[in-house]
């Protein structure tokens, strides 16, 4: 099945349309950072309201980096090190904070950041950072959308292969314990605090990775390119797949892209009013979100393994 | 000294509309262990029905009373969706409440647009200042005495206490558990409705202004943890008095950042005492 999925998403880019590229990319890039929110929910426990800021400090790494005249391929690398970075110095804080206090917390920093950057005229401002070159990998230059969709691919199976790793790794029992037991878990000498700065700064860092493709990708960044909203868009896809799992969250960030964008090509058909292609987005997310929440609580993948054999 | 008098006015008016929201997430966390995140989405459904009752030429007065209305009927929708399937998490709860966010949007585009939207308040200036300002200082004042004494000296006030301070002996009692988990969804909606009314004539409101207004909330509730509101309104009119002088001295872009931090270092240094406290 992992194979099977795995050559079709790889067959798939030269099929697609340019307009279909660009979704594949923007699915591709989700996913990464959901994979990453997907384990520090469903493996640390912890609810996170800000993941989209962790995507913003990579495209901004990038970004930063690019128009200060260093190479693109150092500061794409760059990128996943600046969030991950950023999440051990705010992580040491905030983690030991819990449920609704944490999901506060780190809606706090994003809005923070968000602010800062829109106010900074070392990140450009409100108008953001414009003109970003291309990603040129060794000379070769990746000026198509297919380039882009061959990297985002190769980004997904790196993500999910070391958080295959990490989740089948003695770290990985030992946040397993802690998810279930934190107190017997510290008992048993998992050294819980260390564990959860690790998860957080790894799915800081897979966020991290995949705005740093974005900002060469799209070319421009923005504070508005990472509202809260998207860091809401990440939490629906992993609660919708099922929380601690990576199959699970490639496929919530794809149902959800998909189905979203859908919506928008229904409702940017002529005739339709201008508003209903936001309209139907939030409505999509918000249903989906509550129904899965009462309704399937493991998350569609997890509860669909469970029912087959 | 006439500036500084000017940012304490309107500190604590927009300090106070930042208390009722926070008051009103304190009622239901009370009472239900549930902290509502929609609560920003429902000030700003009930100021942006006021926009339009106004412009349908309703007076003052019944237009803002019908919008806090209608923000005590989505509180009490918000309640039943996040806490009336037996089981559900406050965990859950706090995912579902944050999905009625996000479904607000919708409406709220649907019906209003996408659009900063206002209406005027109390006409004519105090010592430099809207007298609306003072307005939403007396109507807090009152409507949070009002609370205090339904709470302190009724028998349903009474009612919401024991749930909030143990279930299952108020179960035991005889009281209606879920019912007052859903008053409680109610009062708070119609507390978060009024801070929406009352803010809404001196700052513009769209469709998410209900991240911002939320936060605001919950950071002037978390002074209390979320569980004292005589505490709520310290930490709201703290917060309005700083981002009033912050802006006013400083640079307004700073406003939001400085309410932020508060209310990371208020999280963080309880985290640090309560862990402390757990390992000795």
């Amino acid at each position: 099945m992992k194979w099977i999925i795995l050559v079709a998403a790889g067959v798939v880019p030269v099929l697609l349309t340019p307009g279909q590229l660009t979704v594949y990319v923007l699915l591709g890039l989700a996913a990464m950072a959901v994979v990453g929110l997907s384990l520090l929910m469903g493996y640390a426990g912890q609810v996170s309201l800000g993941q989209a800021s962790f995507t913003a400090i990579g495209a901004y790494t990038a970004g930063l980096l690019a128009v200060h005249g260093i190479p693109p391929l150092l500061g794409l690398l760059a990128a996943p090190l600046g969030a991950a970075l950023a999440a051990v110095v705010v992580g040491v804080p905030i983690l030991r904070l819990r449920g609704h206090q944490l999901a506060f917390a780190t809606l706090a920093l994003q809005l923070i950041l968000l602010s800062v950057l829109g106010g900074a005229d070392w990140a450009g401002g409100a108008i953001g950072l414009q003109g970003l070159p291309y990603l040129s990998i060794f000379g070769f230059e990746l000026n198509e959308d297919l380039e882009y969709a061959y990297l985002v691919l190769a980004g997904v199976v790196l993500t999910t292969l070391i958080t295959a790793l990490l989740v089948r790794s003695r770290v990985g029992r030992g946040l397993r314990a802690l998810a279930t037991a934190p107190v017997a878990a510290a008992a048993s000498g998992v050294p819980v605090g260390a564990y959860r700065l690790l998860v957080f700064a790894v799915s800081a860092a897979f966020a991290g990775f995949a705005g740093g493709v974005y900002a060469f990708y799209v070319g421009y960044l923005a504070p508005g390119s990472f509202p809260v909203l998207l860091s809401i868009e990440y939490v629906v896809m992993a609660v919708v797949g099922g929380l601690g799992s990576i199959s699970g969250a490639l496929f919530g960030a794809a149902l959800i892209t998909l189905v979203v964008q859908l919506l928008t090509t229904l409702a940017t058909r002529p005739g339709m009013p201008s508003y209903a292609p936001s309209v139907l987005s939030y409505a999509v997310y918000a249903v989906l979100l509550i129904v899965i929440v009462l309704f399937v609580p493991r998350g569609i993948v997890p509860t669909l393994r469970r029912r087959s054999p | 000294m006439a500036e500084l008098v000017q940012y304490l006015i309107t500190g604590v008016g927009v300090g106070c509309a930042y208390a009722l929201l926070g008051s009103g997430l304190v009622v239901i966390y009370r009472v239900t262990r549930v902290v509502n995140f929609a609560q920003g989405a429902v000030a700003v459904l009930a100021a942006l029905t006021v926009t339009t009752l106004l412009a349908a030429g309703l007076p003052h007065g019944l237009a803002e009373g019908l919008g806090v209305l209608l923000a005590g009927a989505a509180g009490l929708l918000t309640g039943l969706v996040a806490t009336g399937k037996p089981g559900t998490t406050p965990q859950a709860a706090l995912i579902v409440t944050l999905g009625l966010g996000v479904l607000a949007y919708a409406v709220e585009i649907l019906f209003w647009g996408d659009q900063p939207r206002s209406f005027p308040g109390l006409p004519g200036a105090t010592a430099g200042v809207q007298t609306h300002y003072l307005l939403i200082a007396s109507v807090t004042a009152l409507v949070l005495a009002a609370t205090a004494v339904l709470f302190a000296r009724t028998d349903l006030g009474r009612a919401l206490t024991a749930t909030a301070e143990d279930p299952y002996a108020a179960r035991i009692v005889g009281i209606d558990v879920a019912r007052m988990g859903l008053l409680a969804f109610t009062v708070g909606g119609a507390l978060g409705g009024l801070a929406g009314v009352l803010i809404t004539p001196v700052q513009q409101v769209t469709f998410d202004s209900d991240v911002a207004l939320v936060v605001n909330g919950f950071s002037a509730a978390i002074l209390g943890n979320l569980t004292r509101p005589g505490l709520t309104l310290a930490g709201g009119l703290l917060l309005g008095v700083v981002q009033a002088l912050a802006g006013g001295y400083w640079n307004t872009s700073y406003q939001t950042e400085v309410a932020l931090i508060f209310m990371l270092v208020v999280l963080v240094v309880r985290a640090g005492r309560l862990s402390s406290v757990e390992t000795a």
